[in-house]
């Protein structure tokens, strides 16, 4: 099997991205509202970094950003995204946009298995994602897309030659993550890589996301709802809740003694194999929507159990609380931090 | 409230329906904005437009926005006639063949694929050399009747979907009948499409009867559209002096004025009848 | 009461460049289900459990078998006596928008059934009537003036369901199938449902079939559940949720278990814990055991013969499963606050 990662196209080193003071805006019928508000991120060089949250909270709109791709009438208003060796995604010339998009940064989105054309053949989609980019070499493209296929275990040739439906969930989705690679990109995001799988297909694709990672030495993102998804990926771990990171930290620490009500909430309410039934709780209430986020104050404290009055009129900040965890919360880390939840 | 701001969206929209609106007005009252037979000019032929005249005469002296006016209601209540009828028999047809599916659906889809062979307009020059359509009402039945086959396939083959949806099988679950579920689940589902066609037939229906007239091959009692058409071409020499014009041309604005008040008012039906569109700001 | 016996379902499908061929959906599925009682079925997809939901709902046929609802042979019955008897048993899918009509309010859809009830009942008073509608939705955990009025699309994924669940109500089944009833749902919800569910049982003697890939979710339906391992259409192992999850005996068990992710800092990889081969298309029919070409412990043995399902103790447990060379190995996550 070829050593991607040493050919002579490759990227040597991983980039990293920073994503600072981003906010990004929808307008409503009652005004522009936020639905990614001054998000502060950055994913390690080299490293996978999982961003938690549910729907509404921002994180899909907050991975787009990273493509410049935030999906019209929507707009980012302020703060960047500084990928190395690119520059501000924020302040790219359209032309500019589209190399970056395969060509540092793929995507993958989210039920990727369906966005493939029924009518072509993955062979002839890979072909005109080529062209798309202006790539001259594209029997060279052909040759590393097998071994992306190669990689991921599958035979590279039957699959280039298979239709979208000859191929099962979890192969579609491998062949999402080919083309997301191709091109040599970087950074690889992806947004909810095993929804619509099952166990035995999502722990494939896992082990693959990360095989991926290590063998080119990628940064990656991977974006979901599901803790168990990246709990086991992840070496860095951030929490979104309405628009905003509420915590983030190594995967580890964040999952074993969370510093933030959400957090800990969202680990108590996951259904586990194991550990004490009676300890599980869902949370009251729902995810707010871009039209139900307070206006001030912090969004989560309408379901919050530490609540205080502060909560209802000040946004608590994202700031540093121990070496490398973050949180954004006006109560105090240790009356978070005992009380329930596995302790380590 | 909500219908309002459905409506004003886009502007188009309220052009739409102001067309829609002005055209239903001259049909309903225009006759009786004119009360006897028209006015007959002999000095006055195919005058341009003037203060007396403001679309100018025709053939006889006789004021074409008169004629137009009065003659807007037999074209218009025709074509909304004709448009409900095959709406009503198409959808009627259509939800019980894909509702109840197996002998019903062939025996019905036999049944439409007769009508659709059936050739419209050829079929109507025949009927009219037996039956004077002097009424509205008569050429809508004509039309209408032989006209419903496309409707009928088109909302059987919305149903047949409609049906693969989860609402109809948990309906069913819960022991409700089929009554219920083809009244109260899948018309409302079916409402904006069959509005949509609705519409859209009007227009075609309107130049099916127009064009009828226009051949002179249906014959007429009293003025209207096709009728003026008719005259105009045929016997008035429209398409040799231009004098003729804006008798010749009034009639087809009017049709045009009607085809886009009908599409630009389409795209709020959707909306409409869609709930969850209504909502999206 | 549910009793399957037999349950075979084999579908003739044709595919636009496959071709025709043969799937066994199901290949012969036993359970019994008490009154009150919770049996979970777990599986990839494609593996029958879907099928075997509908089939119990009324929505499907089946092919042999049979299937004894109360005491009452399905098959024997005419469409009246069978619309009757699936009346009382309601299903619950992964989607709740799509089992909702978008263009009625909840109300109406409430209103619905209760209604056609009222009706055969002989009840006129549609006071009632609503007030029973407060009353269901209330039960599950909604408030009615919050939702009566709104449309499907206007509510989130978790009062949708629960709308699905108390629709389900109005007809006041005896068992209600949930076929992968929290999938969809945002996580922070998930579990509201599953109380939701074991409150039923509780208060209402409603029995529950739960269908799921993901077995977490099984645990949380209360007391004495039982889980049915499905691969391809048969039961491969069966007991008690917790034991099952302790010390499962077969090897497609113990895969799936290994496959769930363990969540780092709270708990550790289970000391047995299998890396899965890759996953190869078996859909071959083999005249041994199903699971063989992807087993990693497979003999001769299981070439060749089919192992049936039977009970067995192993290792001081009570077992149930279908397999050559059962062995207990722990698999599962362990909580770190246990160690």
């Amino acid at each position: 099997m070829t050593d991607i990662a040493a050919r002579a196209d490759a990227p040597t080193a991983a980039a990293e991205v920073a994503v600072r003071d981003l906010t990004v805006c929808f307008p409503t019928d009652t005004g522009e509202l936020a639905a990614v508000s001054h998000a502060n991120l950055t994913l390690a060089a080299g490293r996978i970094t999982g961003l938690v949250g549910e729907s509404g909270s921002g994180k899909s709109t907050l991975a787009l950003s990273l493509l410049g791709a935030v999906p019209s009438p929507g707009r980012i208003t302020g703060g960047e995204v500084s990928i190395a060796g690119v520059g501000d995604v924020t302040k790219l010339t359209k032309a500019k946009l589209r190399q970056l998009r395969g060509g540092q940064v793929g995507y993958v989105f989210q039920a990727s298995q369906n966005s493939l054309n029924p009518l072509k053949t993955v062979g002839r989609q890979l072909l005109d994602l080529g062209r798309a980019h202006d790539v001259e070499n594209l029997p060279e493209l052909v040759k590393r897309a097998r071994e992306l296929c190669e990689l991921m275990g599958m035979d590279g040739a039957r699959v280039l030659d298979s239709y979208q439906h000859q191929l099962s969930g979890g192969m579609r989705q491998r062949v999402g993550i080919v083309f997301a690679l191709v091109l040599n990109a970087k950074v690889l995001v992806l947004d909810e890589p095993t929804t619509a799988l099952d166990m035995l297909s999502q722990a494939a694709v896992l082990r693959i996301i990360a095989r991926v990672h290590r063998d080119i030495g990628l940064t990656t993102l991977i974006v979901t709802h599901d803790m168990g998804v990246v709990s086991e990926l992840a070496d860095r771990l951030a929490v979104m809740y309405g628009g905003r990171i509420v915590e983030d930290g190594p995967a580890e620490e964040v999952l074993g003694s969370p510093s933030h009500p959400y957090t800990k909430a969202l680990i108590n309410a996951t259904a586990r194999v194991t550990g004490e039934i009676g300890r599980a709780r869902a949370l009251p209430g729902r995810p707010p929507d871009l039209t139900s986020i307070p206006a001030e104050g912090c969004v989560f404290r309408e379901r919050c159990a530490f609540a205080m009055d502060v909560c209802a009129s000040v946004e608590p900040e994202l700031a540093r609380w121990r070496d490398e965890r973050r949180r954004a919360c006006h109560a105090e880390v240790e009356t978070v931090t005992t009380e329930g939840v596995a302790a380590s | 409230m909500r219908t309002w701001r459905v409506l004003t969206r886009k502007p188009g929209r309220i052009v739409g329906l102001a067309i829609l609106v002005v055209f239903t007005l001259l049909a309903l009252f225009g006759p009786f904005l004119y009360s006897g037979p028209l006015a007959v000019d002999p000095d006055d032929v195919y005058a341009g437009p003037s203060a007396q005249h403001l679309l100018g005469t025709d053939f006889a002296g006789s004021d074409v926005l008169q004629e137009i006016i009065t003659g807007a209601r037999y074209v218009l209540e025709t074509a909304a006639l004709s448009a409900l009828f095959t709406a009503v028999i198409g959808t009627g047809v259509g939800l019980l063949a894909g509702y109840h599916r197996g002998p019903t659906d062939s025996a019905l889809m036999r049944l439409t694929d007769f009508v659709l062979t059936i050739p419209g307009l050829p079929l109507l020059i025949v009927l009219s050399t037996i039956w004077s359509f002097g009424r509205p009402l008569e050429m809508a039945l004509a039309l209408g009747v032989t006209g419903w086959g496309g409707v009928a396939r088109a909302v059987r083959s919305q149903t047949l979907s409609l049906r693969e949806r989860g609402f109809l099988e948990a309906a069913r679950g819960l022991g409700l009948s089929s009554r219920h579920v083809i009244v109260k689940e899948l018309l409302p589902n079916l409402a904006p499409f069959v509005a949509m066609n609705m519409l859209l037939a009007v227009i075609a229906f309107i130049a099916a009867e127009v064009a009828l007239f226009f051949l002179g091959v249906v014959p007429f009692s009293s003025s209207n559209w096709g009728v003026m058409l008719n005259q105009a071409v045929f016997s008035g020499g429209a398409m040799d002096s231009t004098s003729a014009l804006s008798y010749l041309l009034s009639p087809l604005v009017c049709i045009l004025l009607i085809t886009v008040g009908i599409v630009l008012f389409l795209d709020a039906v959707d909306e409409l009848f869609n709930p969850r569109l209504r909502e999206r700001s | 009461m549910i009793e399957a016996r037999g349950i075979k379902r084999t579908f003739h499908a044709h595919g636009a460049f496959t071709g025709a061929h043969v799937v066994q959906a199901l290949r012969g599925v036993d359970f019994t289900l008490p009154d009150g009682g919770a049996v979970s079925f777990i599986g990839e997809s494609g593996c029958g459990k879907t099928t075997l939901g509908r089939i119990l709902a009324g929505l499907e046929t089946f092919d042999e078998g049979e299937l004894l609802v109360d005491g009452a042979d399905v098959g024997s019955l005419g469409k009246r006596g069978r619309d009757e008897v699936f009346r009382s048993i309601q299903i619950v899918h992964q989607d709740p928008y799509s089992v909702l009509n978008p263009t009625r309010t909840i109300a109406a859809t409430l209103g619905d059934p209760l209604k056609m009830i009222a009706r055969r009942r002989g009840e006129k008073d549609k006071g009632a009537q609503q007030a029973r509608a407060r009353e269901l939705l209330e039960l599950v955990g909604l408030q009615p003036d919050g939702v009566l009025q709104k449309f499907p699309h206007q509510l989130s994924g978790g009062q949708r369901q629960r709308v699905v669940i108390a629709r389900a109500l109005t007809v006041d089944p005896k068992v209600l199938i949930a076929d992968e009833a929290v999938s969809m749902i945002d996580v922070s919800m998930r579990l509201g449902i599953l109380s939701l569910l074991r409150d039923l049982r509780e208060r209402l003697g409603i029995s529950l079939v739960f269908i799921t890939h993901d077995v977490a979710t099984a645990r949380y339906l209360g007391e004495g559940g039982e889980l049915h391992v499905i691969y391809r259409g048969e039961v491969i192992e069966r007991g008690p949720v917790e034991t099952l999850i302790q010390s499962p005996v077969h090897p497609y068990t113990q895969c799936l278990l290994s496959a769930v992710p363990v969540l780092k800092g709270l708990e550790e990889p289970g000391p047995d814990r299998l890396l899965p081969k890759d996953m190869l298309d078996a859909n071959v029919e083999t005249p041994g055991c199903l699971f063989e070409p992807r087993c990693p412990f497979a003999t001769d043995k299981c070439r060749a013969e089919h192992p049936v399902l039977g009970a067995e103790t192993i290792a001081g447990v009570e077992v149930q499963h279908a397999c050559f060379h059962p062995e207990v190995r722990n698999v599962a996550a362990v909580d770190l606050e246990t160690v």
